[in-house]
């Protein structure tokens, strides 16, 4: 090999190395910085839900309830909606409209987190304490999720933010799957004599099972890390709370508004502990979203 | 189906909701002035402007070569086993969020060395990099391999394959990747939140000082009681939407070019 | 042939657009204009956003006046102790005093008594035509979760005839690490042994029941949007946003407001400062007969070793003097003598 071959791929390979150590570097650095507040708490960090800064305790179970709750609520209600779109988009919908609305549909992905969050805060916030909130707690005010009276600022505030996040992403790569679905294996099932509907539900969802599955994964990721925009609208409520309508925290926008503002080095080294369990958490849901994609490539159905 | 009528709706909401409340603050001030002082009105969010040009302009010079770097390395060089093992870890980068990136270069550069501009944009770049990076190694995969074997047929080098044959012919894929990796860039508020915050008030090109943004603009605004405020930000926030939407048309308009001119479909971006 | 050449052409005109805009960046910080700004020694400081509105007076100043070109960023008193302790700040500002934990942290650090204000008790109840009363163990009710609604009897014995509605009161409190919230929590312990054993005093607290803000603006934020909100914020912010504040019942009975007077009258219970100019000035004693008791010093805080400790000591030494006439239209009370000498001295100690 020429001496311009081998610099050349030297420089690419470095690159390359670089790369992974930047992802090795930044798990490695977070975990580091947390290590004095894993070695003073311990495991119990995790369930313990106070964080009181007066009496030094600290805990992530509020937060880490916080991130589960608003991620499972906005992907129970980003999911069907995702669906549905990439279902319009791909089966129903004219084929003029079919460019236009995929489009703006991306566009909505595109919008940066604070300009959603500050939407949430002045145009969604008082919608939901004056009309929504209102309506469910007459209706559906029985239930301890809706208990409680409206808020502007609360959990279920930041649960509708994040679906409008989570949306464009999984109906996008849902869009992408339905497209790739083999001809024969649609005409095939019509010609044995299933409705339209049918062929959809019974050959075309279930043949896209896994990669619905991974995009689904995905946009979890991306609500258990979204940061901005939940802390603008979530309220910074200390403690855990039945209803959706109450302030509430997430592990990001706890982070977001606590970490340089440490009063005290344990309070600080405890942020970086939140800040690490959160690591984990995005990394275990990007890891389950690449274990599925390969189990899905690998059985040929990707 | 009311699904796609839904989220349609509620993007136009978004976009239209926005236009009109930022209407009324759209004045040659708002984009020369810095802020007003605490109690008065008027003032703008040139800082930020500039501050955010700046930020983006050093993240896209320390995230495309990288980026770039990385893709032909997978794609021209490595073996399965190495091709895996660096892709495997963009898709984690790219799944890291924001914040932790944030924390990770404020513990890395900031503590003992103060806020800077470039620590801002090394974090934009670290979140850049795996957009640029996918989007590359897509059209390269593209490029067809009988291009590559004919110019080393020929004698040409590999590295010169690379550069004068391979790339020129990727470039379209790249300058896409690389237009909504900045797009993304230019909007987000967490890296910037721990890296280049505490900035001064008036227009600098300086990237070792920290500097203003646009983001983290209508991040402070949004909070504050100042209907003032409230109205700047809604106008920074049609800037940001304006910038990211023409960001996205472009690239996507190069896409479609692009695949008029080769005939290959070079990937959805 | 034609191909290659095109896209070497593309390649090209890449590079030249890059260039240029290099070349466009360089000359524009090169030829930045050679204004006083350029000329002026640049000093970074964070902290406090109780002092926030002050100081934002003295950055157009101080730029004629010292040549100082002055940053600072409202990030919350327990941030700007954070940051001066690594050192990624020129100064730092606070209203809760440091700990003893903190000082050391800081490795050679001191705190200023730099200005003095009132906590406000701003509220968003629309319709009422006086101002509303309040006591500090009602306050403490408040936000312990013990009176929820703004027709409480609690509350009508305060403000017969009022009209009090039977909206729902939500506190406000500020979420980040803040010096008003010391303020605020130092005052209720003060009045209420029970706020004193549950929850303590400090830049943040285990809040029992309402929403948070980030920072002053955000707490006044909250307030302006929620009906039935009260919260605590320097008067400062009240002001500006025209937030209705209310009037709290100091140690003679009578019912103060968080005006100049009453903040003046609680600044002049200091007579003598302690070394290391901790200042508490809550709930001050009867013989203060105007005085507002939810009122606070707020400090700066250098190190004792630095660089820049000549721009420094000539900042502040201009802050306590003439900074502080800026101070009345913000409802800033000028800091009384005693502070001002043992500020003055404990400024020395600043050296490079």
């Amino acid at each position: 090999m020429r001496p311009g071959d081998l610099l050349f791929r030297a420089v690419t390979a470095l690159a390359a190395f670089a790369a992974v150590a930047l992802v090795v570097g930044i798990a490695y650095e977070v975990v580091r910085q947390a290590a004095p507040a894993i070695a003073h708490f311990g495991l119990a960090f995790i369930w313990n839900t106070t964080w009181n800064p007066i009496t030094r305790d600290f805990g992530a179970g509020a937060f880490i309830v916080g991130t589960l709750v608003s991620s499972f609520f906005a992907i129970l209600l980003a999911a069907p909606l995702a669906i549905a779109i990439a279902l319009f988009l791909t089966e129903l919908a004219p084929r003029w409209l079919r460019g236009p609305v995929a489009t703006l549909v991306e566009l909505l992905a595109a919008i940066p987190s604070v300009v959603l969050g500050l939407w949430g805060i002045l145009v969604l916030g008082p919608f939901l304490a004056g009309t929504i909130e209102p309506w469910l707690s007459k209706w559906l005010g029985w239930l301890p999720l809706f208990s409680g009276s409206p808020s502007q600022a609360g959990m279920l505030n930041a649960i509708l933010i994040l679906t409008i996040m989570i949306v464009p992403i999984v109906s996008s790569i849902t869009r992408e799957l339905f497209l790739r679905v083999p001809r024969e294996l649609r005409e095939g099932s019509l010609a044995l004599g299933t409705t339209r509907w049918e062929a959809i539900r019974g050959v075309v969802i279930p043949y896209c099972g896994p990669g619905i599955a991974a995009a689904i994964i995905l946009g979890v990721g991306r609500a258990v890390g979204e940061a901005i925009a939940v802390t603008q609208v979530i309220g910074g409520g200390t403690t855990l709370h039945r209803s959706l309508f109450a302030p509430a925290d997430t592990l990001a926008s706890k982070i977001a508004s606590s970490y340089q503002g440490a009063s005290t080095k344990l309070e600080g080294e405890s942020v970086l502990y939140l800040a690490a369990i959160l690591l984990v958490i995005a990394l275990l849901t990007n890891i389950a979203a690449q274990v599925v994609v390969r189990r899905a490539e690998k059985r040929g159905v990707l | 189906m009311l699904a796609a009528v839904l989220a349609v709706s509620v993007l136009v909401i978004l976009v239209a909701s926005v236009a009109i409340k930022a209407a009324g603050a759209f004045s040659w001030d708002f984009f020369t002035q810095p802020q007003a002082t605490f109690g008065e009105s008027g003032g703008g969010i040139a800082p930020a402007i500039v501050g955010t040009i700046v930020l983006v302009f050093w993240a896209t010079v320390m995230a495309v070569p990288m980026g770039v770097l990385v893709a032909i390395y997978v794609s021209e060089f490595a073996g399965p086993r190495a091709a895996r093992t660096v892709r495997v870890a963009l898709d984690v980068l790219n799944g890291v969020p924001a914040i932790v990136v944030g924390i990770f270069v404020f513990g890395l550069l900031v503590v003992g060395h103060g806020q800077s501009g470039f620590y801002g944009s090394f974090a934009l770049a670290i979140l850049m990099i795996p957009m640029v990076s996918r989007a590359t190694q897509e059209v390269l995969a593209l490029v067809p391999r009988s291009l590559r074997e004919a110019s080393l047929g020929l004698g040409i080098s590999r590295w010169r394959t690379v550069v004068s044959i391979v790339l020129p012919a990727a470039i379209g894929g790249i300058i896409t990747g690389t237009i909504l990796a900045v797009a993304r860039a230019a909007g987000e508020t967490a890296p910037l939140l721990f890296t280049s915050s505490i900035a001064a008030n008036s227009v600098s090109w300086d990237a070792s000082q920290p500097l203003q943004s646009i983001p983290l603009t209508i991040f402070t605004y949004s909070e504050s009681p100042s209907p003032q405020d409230h109205q700047q930000a809604w106008a920074a926030a049609l800037l940001l939407i304006v910038f990211v939407l023409i960001a996205s048309v472009t690239a996507r308009a190069l896409f479609a070019w692009r695949r008029r001119r080769t005939g290959v479909d070079a990937g959805q971006p | 042939m034609l191909t290659k050449l095109v896209n070497h052409w593309k390649l090209g005109a890449l590079a030249i657009l890059a260039t240029s805009v290099v070349v466009a960046g360089a000359f524009a910080s090169a030829a930045s204009p050679a204004s006083q700004r350029a000329a002026d020694t640049k000093i970074t400081g964070a902290g406090s956003s109780f002092v926030f509105p002050l100081v934002s007076q003295w950055i157009p100043a101080l730029g004629p006046a010292l040549g100082i070109d002055l940053t600072y960023a409202a990030v919350g008193s327990g941030a700007g102790i954070a940051q001066i302790t690594a050192r990624t700040v020129d100064f730092g500002a606070s209203d809760a005093p440091m700990s003893p934990d903190q000082f050391s942290a800081c490795k050679g650090c001191v705190q200023i008594p730099w200005a003095l204000a009132a906590t406000s008790i701003p509220y968003n109840v629309p319709g009422l035509k006086k101002r509303v009363r309040l006591t500090g163990a009602v306050i403490a009710s408040i936000y312990l979760g013990k009176i929820t609604q703004w027709n409480d009897k609690a509350l009508q014995k305060l403000n017969p005839g009022a009209g009090l509605p039977a909206t729902k009161i939500t506190p406000v409190y500020r979420s980040d690490n803040s010096g008003t919230s010391y303020n605020f929590t130092d005052y209720l312990a003060s009045v209420s042994p029970e706020w004193k054993s549950k929850i303590g005093v400090g830049v943040n607290a285990s809040w029992p029941t309402g929403i948070g803000g980030k920072g002053s603006s955000g707490v006044a934020g909250v307030i302006s949007r929620t009906e039935g909100a009260i919260g605590y914020v320097d008067i400062a912010y009240a002001l500006s946003n025209k937030l209705q504040v209310a009037s709290v019942q100091n140690k003679a009975g009578a019912f103060a407001d968080p005006g100049l007077r009453g903040t003046a009258a609680a600044g002049a219970t200091v007579t003598k400062v302690p070394s290391n100019n901790e200042l508490h000035i809550v709930n001050p004693p009867a013989s203060q007969k105007l005085a507002y008791p939810i009122c606070t010093f707020t400090y700066v805080i250098l190190p004792t070793k630095t660089a820049k400790a000549a721009e420094l000591r000539k900042f502040v030494f201009w802050a306590l003097t003439k900074g502080q006439t800026y101070g009345p239209k913000l409802l800033f009370v000028p800091i009384p003598l005693p502070v001002l000498a043992a500020s003055e001295k404990t400024l020395l100690q600043v050296k490079s």
